[in-house]
């Protein structure tokens, strides 16, 4: 595997805010790379500088062996880039705008194959100003793929989108890993992150304060899986109460929360109690660490504040 | 090249789609030199030896230049630029001197589209006689043409908002139309206002082009108002790539 992207002690200052604070990382070919963090991170300040569209104060950036700041153009032919908002002219139809830009590259994808990928043949003579925000996302996603780039940013490509469309944009994002592309996506949902990407770089206040794959980061932080039992029986209740078992047990009104870093053992207690005295445990539920308790454990913050 | 052609191609199909823009460069003038052709049919006013509609023709190619080079530009690229459109297109190679040069001839076609139309109707309809050299008529617009856009790219390194821009394109065309003697001789205004009138770039390309169109004199005998219009091309030439913003 070869490196797509590398940044080095990239800064960037708006005023008294740094931005971006001396972050280096390097991202591999074929994978999905998530740049996570809460809104105003920097996340968006970050990758808009490896696409070229804004300088850093400071640091280097090599994007597929060229040096981005100072060779910006010949870069643009090999990535594609869906903004966290795309504005394309209102009175211009679906089609007219694929055909567009293809226009702008050397090579480009025939506009009715892209169309087809993003499901938006049938809107193909509407105005770009008749979309809904999902179909309008598809359309960003679809010109940024246009010239068949090896490596994508996408900017939070499925924020203000409804469950559903979610769905659909991650199945086309994984499909373009299948396909061999390399994808720079930055977003602040953890889900969407552990779902997707191979490796994530979690910000905060222009630095990243870790990175590394999903599973890690989260067994990495030593976090607490969480045990939820409703209506929970008495006899139950008292051996959680004297077991020397590591656990922490919180009320929470109908029920308990049961925190602990062995949830393979507590477990195995319960289920023992629970056949013994004749109780079906219908109402258990297991979660393990999600990256939204990283983000907690690493910043002592909620990730959407 | 072939993008160029291309840019083109794409600004006037957006120009054919904006309904305000149709209305105030092609409806607008029109319906103007139609008015004023009714309204001042027969009359001759004879201290210029001219009929009115003949008078008024020069004023109304005026006012359809601004349109074009001054409201359309300014509101249209504030707009265009507000709503990260060249933002995106700078993410492809586009090249964004190619963008500009596209916007650019865009307009120039519009503005000859609009001097013909006001120039056939005026003729076929209330028998104005173009006297004047059509070649030396031609520069005289395409200079005015350079310096209204260049006023109108000027605007749009002022003003941030497309709400603003749209007003404040308004206020200037506006007061160069009714300043700049288009719809009534500017010697009926008080001096200073004459004194101020006289220095505007719509005045003077108004006189130029009566003089060398309608009255048929050589482009050398407008060489003062041509001289004003063409410093007014420079000058906001300058400021506007001075105060020029993509962003």
């Amino acid at each position: 595997m070869s490196t797509v992207v590398e940044v080095r002690a990239l800064s960037k200052r708006y005023g008294s805010l740094m931005a971006v604070d001396g972050i280096s990382f390097s991202v591999e070919e074929g994978e999905i790379f998530g740049v996570l963090g809460p809104n105003g991170a920097g996340k968006t300040t970050t990758v808009e500088t490896i696409e070229g569209l804004r300088r850093p104060d400071s640091g280097e950036v090599s994007v597929c062996g060229i040096d981005a700041l100072r060779e910006p153009e010949p870069i643009k032919e090999l990535i594609g880039v869906q903004l966290q908002t795309t504005s394309l002219y209102d009175r211009i139809r679906v089609k007219e705008a694929v055909d567009l830009f293809g226009g702008y590259y050397r090579k480009a994808i025939p506009t009715a194959t892209l169309l087809q990928e993003v499901s938006l043949t049938d809107k193909k003579n509407s105005y770009v100003s008749e979309l809904s925000g999902g179909q309008k996302q598809r359309l960003a996603l679809a010109l940024a793929l246009i010239n068949d780039p090896g490596l994508l940013f996408l900017d939070e490509p499925t924020t203000g989108l409804d469950p559903q469309a979610r769905r659909n944009v991650w199945s086309i994002i994984t499909g373009l890993q299948e396909e061999g592309k390399t994808v720079i996506l930055t977003t602040h949902y953890m889900e969407e992150a552990e779902e997707l990407c191979n490796r994530v770089a979690i910000m905060d206040h222009g630095r990243i304060i870790a990175l590394d794959t999903p599973s890690a980061l989260i067994a990495g932080a030593g976090l607490e899986s969480r045990i939820e039992l409703d209506g929970v029986d008495d006899e139950l209740r008292a051996m959680l109460g004297r077991t020397d078992l590591p656990l922490r047990m919180v009320d929470s009104g109908d029920g308990i929360i049961i925190h602990t870093k062995k949830p393979s053992l507590v477990l195995k207690e319960i289920v023992r109690t629970a056949i013994q005295c004749g109780v079906d445990l219908s109402n258990i539920s297991v979660r393990r660490a999600t990256l939204e308790d990283v983000f907690l454990a690493l910043t002592g913050r909620q990730l959407r504040e | 090249m072939k993008i160029l052609a291309r840019q083109v191609m794409l600004e006037t199909r957006l120009f054919l789609r904006r309904k305000d823009d149709l209305f105030w460069t092609l409806a607008f003038p029109l319906f103007f030199i139609v008015l004023f052709g009714l309204i001042y049919q027969d009359v001759v006013w004879e201290d210029l030896g001219l009929r009115a509609i003949e008078y008024l023709l020069p004023g109304i190619i005026v006012m359809a230049l601004m349109t074009s080079g001054i409201m359309a530009t300014a509101s249209g690229f504030v707009e265009e630029r507000e709503r990260g459109i060249y933002r995106r297109l700078s993410l492809t190679p586009l090249k964004r001197r190619t963008l500009l040069g596209g916007q650019l001839i865009q307009r120039y076609v519009v503005i000859l589209i609009q001097t013909i139309l006001l120039l056939v109707v005026g003729t076929l309809a209330f028998d104005i006689q173009i006297s004047g050299n059509l070649f030396w008529s031609w520069l005289v617009v395409t200079l005015g043409a350079l310096c209204f856009l260049s006023i109108g790219f000027l605007l749009t390194g002022l003003i941030k908002s497309a709400r603003a821009a749209n007003g404040i394109s308004m206020i200037v065309f506006f007061m160069l139309m009714f300043l700049g003697g288009i719809y009534f001789p500017n010697d009926v205004m008080p001096d200073f206002l004459r004194t101020f009138s006289n220095t505007l770039p719509s005045t003077n390309l108004n006189d130029a082009l009566r003089a060398v169109m309608i009255m048929g004199l050589g482009i050398e005998e407008a060489w003062r108002e041509l001289l004003v219009v063409g410093g007014w091309f420079i000058g906001s030439l300058v400021v506007a790539v001075r105060l020029f913003r993509w962003e």
